[in-house]
């Protein structure tokens, strides 16, 4: 699948900056620029954003006929204990490093509870095949987008833009920190409609890093 | 009773103090429920709620909007009623949370109580829409000679994209003045576009407008008019170009019909011929001198008097005159060129006089109504006791015969007539082979193709028919014969001319005393036939003849003319006003023509040509022979049994 490609680009484009590093334009090496990095994950991000919307107006559409808003806020996001800003002076007030790590924080946070939302869509027959491929295609793209971040991250460290203070969120510690409880007594609505949230966060926080960063692109 | 009364007539106040206030339409209720239409935020970072409200139920309503955050259970009102308009609630910066679920309700309350709508949920992230681009500036700039629109704009001043807080899609839509269709296009993130394919002249419209990521498109902004220049030089380029190439071909087109003028002219418009007067000088007759052109119209050979031109068509005719004349002028007579209806009469003058024999007047005569007479006449069938006619129809079968050999016989030399003889070259192959009857018929058929004249059946009513009746029968049985050889199938229908063709042969010359009778003569094919002047008659009724010094076009096969004194005797005339010729050496085919014995004056005329002059003339012993010329001709074939050549 198309995404699947993209997917697979952006790891290829990781692996290969996983070389050795090149500050310089050095024979056989292949430079990214931070900006390019950027703008992969910033469109890998709109990419899963788009397919949360969808498959929440599938759920809502299929599943919810009457739209009881009021149930919808029944219960909190697990998610919510992660500190994210909720305005733009919020976020553009918050530090470079900080709000890494909140975008960071979730997509790790995000990375179970989508595969067991895609194992549970396989095993109810009630989506058709399409929402359970893109259940799916969420899921991995949760994971290849921290990675992704990850790689940048590590090139901004690497050019001095962030400091180290960022921890290394894919160590195995950091994934138990997480409530792993809270998302299991979650609907399926509910994920899925706290996940579409929680994407367009990760995508608006890329999108103000890359603007305060490497403003001259696109900003 | 009264009690009763009583009751009713509160009753009925009751019921009046009710309707009373109904029938004046004031009447008091809870407010109607309203409902909210729309919230909206133009930057993501404020946003409004509109809500819509119900009846008031005739009381003074007002409407208050709270609000419950996500997870929280504190409510919260409207901060600012008024910025946003009439039944709005806008909300600022410091109460707007984004990523947060809102919880919003309208009341409406009077005197009487309130009312609640629907609770709406809203997430301002999903209702945003921005205000429309702002600055859009449209710009004509030329791209090698062709112009196009350039579009430029920027985001509504209230939209942070800078910061990337907002990103914005834009889209912009082009028309011409005056046309109702639009001309969409997605800018995406640029705020920069190029329109190309512009008309010369036009007047255009552009609109842009905005979208974020995940909301709704802004209002058209304001349209802007841009004028295209007329980039007409450059068509007029073309035009000259167009022009300069058509005159090109005009041109090429023009000098190549006036090169062709004159067969095109032929082409188109025919000359209508017109007729040539030999002669005529057009400059005489602009000179105005009518006598000179007059005379210049005058031939001089014309009449053809002088016989330079047509000597191949004179006819001579030989001409025999009785004892009384002492002079026999024999001419030989050419072939008539056609059935002799043309007197090419070199002769005419010299036979002044001779009216009898003057053969050409008579052949021209003759000729002119021999077919017809001949047709008449057969037809008829009737017989006309007189020498004339018989001399008549002894003419027109000589003009016949002359017309048909000429006509037909190839190996006849032009000019000359055909004898008998001619006519009887077929003959003596029936007497080899009477039963050779198909072969003899078609012999006969050729035979009378080429010697024109044949006799057979002629012959047939000859012998059918002897008298004077059969020269009529013969000759309609000849025409016909010789017409139905050109017909094959009528030779069918006369089988018995074979027959007769049988008994002619073995009655040989006896029974032909026609012109045509001259079946039995066994000449061959006229081959050669000189020509024989009659010199003289002598006392003793003998034509001496003289060979013609062959100043004539004896033509091919003309078998050599010896200019000996070899002529034909005339031993005498019987009373059947038959020539007895004498014969004394038979060489040659001997020709006879068939001399028509006119009994004019009393004198028998017999006009003979001999073809060959080396061939005397006929002995006497053709009494046995005798032939009976009923119409004057003597017939040498069937009297001396000629080798055939």
């Amino acid at each position: 699948m198309r995404q699947s490609a993209r997917l697979q680009t952006i790891l290829d484009l990781t692996a290969v900056d996983a070389a050795p590093l090149c500050t310089n334009a050095q024979a056989g090496c292949h430079v990214l620029s931070l900006a390019n990095l950027f703008d992969r994950v910033i469109q890998h991000s709109a990419r899963m954003h788009g397919i949360s919307n969808d498959l929440h107006s599938e759920f809502e559409l299929y599943f919810l006929p009457s739209k009881n808003q009021i149930g919808r806020v029944s219960r909190n996001c697990h998610t919510s204990s992660i500190l994210t800003p909720n305005g733009k002076e919020n976020a553009q007030r918050m530090a470079r490093e900080e709000l890494t790590e909140v975008i960071l924080k979730l997509l790790v946070a995000w990375r179970d509870p989508l595969w067991h939302f895609h194992q549970s869509m396989a095993h109810h027959h009630d989506f058709n095949n399409f929402s359970s491929n893109k259940s799916l295609e969420m899921s991995d793209m949760v994971h290849e987008l921290r990675k992704g971040v990850q790689k940048v991250v590590e090139k901004m460290q690497m050019l001095g833009i962030i400091s180290n203070s960022v921890s290394n969120l894919a160590s195995p510690e950091a994934l138990l920190a997480s409530d792993s409880a809270e998302w299991r007594l979650m609907k399926d609505y509910d994920l899925l409609y706290c996940f579409r949230r929680d994407s367009n966060k990760v995508q608006n926080y890329l999108k103000i890093l890359k603007c305060r960063i490497v403003p001259e692109h696109g900003c | 009773m009264m009690k009763k009364f009583g009751e009713v007539i509160l009753l009925l106040l009751l019921l009046l103090l009710f309707f009373v206030p109904h029938a004046e339409g004031t009447r008091y209720s809870l407010p109607g429920k309203p409902a909210l239409t729309r919230c909206r935020s133009p930057e993501k970072e404020t946003f409004t709620c509109w809500w819509e409200p119900g009846s008031d139920g005739g009381l003074p309503t007002t409407y208050a909007l709270y609000y419950r955050k996500e997870n929280s259970e504190m409510v919260y009102e409207c901060p600012d009623y008024h910025t946003a308009g009439k039944n709005s609630c806008f909300f600022n910066k410091n109460d707007t949370s984004i990523w947060v679920n809102y919880n919003i309700t309208v009341v409406a309350s009077n005197a009487l109580g309130s009312t609640f709508s629907d609770p709406v949920d809203i997430d301002v992230v999903y209702i945003v829409k921005p205000n429309p681009p702002e600055k859009v500036a449209v710009t004509v700039m030329e791209d090698k000679g062709w112009p196009f629109l350039r579009v430029s704009w920027e985001p509504p001043h209230k939209a942070d994209t800078r910061s990337g807080w907002i990103t914005l899609i834009y889209e912009l839509r082009v028309k011409l003045d005056g046309e109702n269709e639009w001309e969409m296009h997605l800018a995406g993130q640029q705020k920069m576009f190029n329109i190309f394919s512009l008309r010369s002249g036009g007047r255009y419209l552009v609109q842009v407008r905005c979208k974020p990521d995940h909301g709704f498109w802004s209002e058209w902004s304001s349209a802007s008019h841009i004028k295209v220049p007329d980039y007409f030089h450059r068509e007029r380029s073309v035009w000259i170009l167009i022009t300069v190439f058509f005159a090109f071909i005009f041109l090429i087109v023009s000098w190549c019909i006036h090169i062709n003028s004159h067969s095109l002219k032929h082409c188109i418009l025919p000359p209508v011929p017109g007729p040539k007067i030999r002669g005529f000088d057009k400059q005489l007759l602009k000179n105005g001198k009518s006598e000179d052109i007059f005379s210049a119209l005058v031939v001089s050979d014309f009449p053809p008097t002088s016989s330079s031109n047509y000597e191949d068509l004179l006819v001579e005719y030989l001409e025999v005159y009785i004892p009384e004349e002492q002079e026999l002028i024999l001419e030989e007579s050419k072939d008539l060129h056609d059935g002799c209806l043309k007197p090419k009469g070199s002769t005419f003058d010299s036979d002044s006089g001779r009216g009898s024999c003057d053969s050409h007047t008579l052949l021209m005569d003759k000729c002119g109504e021999a077919k017809d007479d001949e047709q008449q006449t057969d037809r008829d069938g009737s017989q006309t006791g007189s020498e004339a006619q018989r001399q008549q129809a002894a003419w027109e079968q000589e003009a016949l015969t002359y017309a048909h050999e000429d006509m037909i016989s190839p190996d006849m030399s032009s000019g000359r007539v055909k004898t008998w003889p001619s006519v009887f070259s077929p003959l003596p192959q029936y007497s080899l082979s009477p039963l050779s009857q198909p072969s003899s018929l078609e012999t006969a058929k050729q035979h009378c193709l080429s010697d024109s004249l044949f006799p057979p059946a002629s012959l047939s009513s000859y012998l059918t028919q002897p008298g004077q009746s059969t020269k009529e029968a013969l000759r309609s049985s000849y025409s016909d014969f010789c017409s139905s050889n050109k017909q094959p199938h009528l030779l069918h229908p006369q089988p018995d001319a074979r027959h007769h063709l049988q008994a002619h042969s073995d009655v040989n010359i006896s029974s032909i005393g026609h012109k045509e009778a001259p079946a039995g003569l066994q000449l061959p094919t006229v081959q050669s036939t000189e020509y024989v002047e009659v010199h003289t008659v002598n006392e003793d009724d003998m034509v001496l003849l003289h060979p013609v010094p062959s100043g004539h076009s004896h033509g091919k096969g003309c078998l050599q003319m010896h200019q000996g004194e070899d002529y034909s005797k005339v031993n005498g005339v019987d009373k059947n006003n038959v020539l007895l010729l004498q014969r004394d050496v038979i060489e040659e085919q001997v020709d006879m023509c068939p001399c028509e014995n006119q009994d004019m004056n009393g004198a028998t005329e017999s006009c003979c040509t001999s073809a060959q002059k080396s061939i005397p003339c006929i002995h006497t012993t053709l009494p046995v022979q005798e032939e009976k010329a009923v119409n004057g001709y003597v017939d040498t074939a069937t009297m001396f049994p000629l080798p055939i050549h």
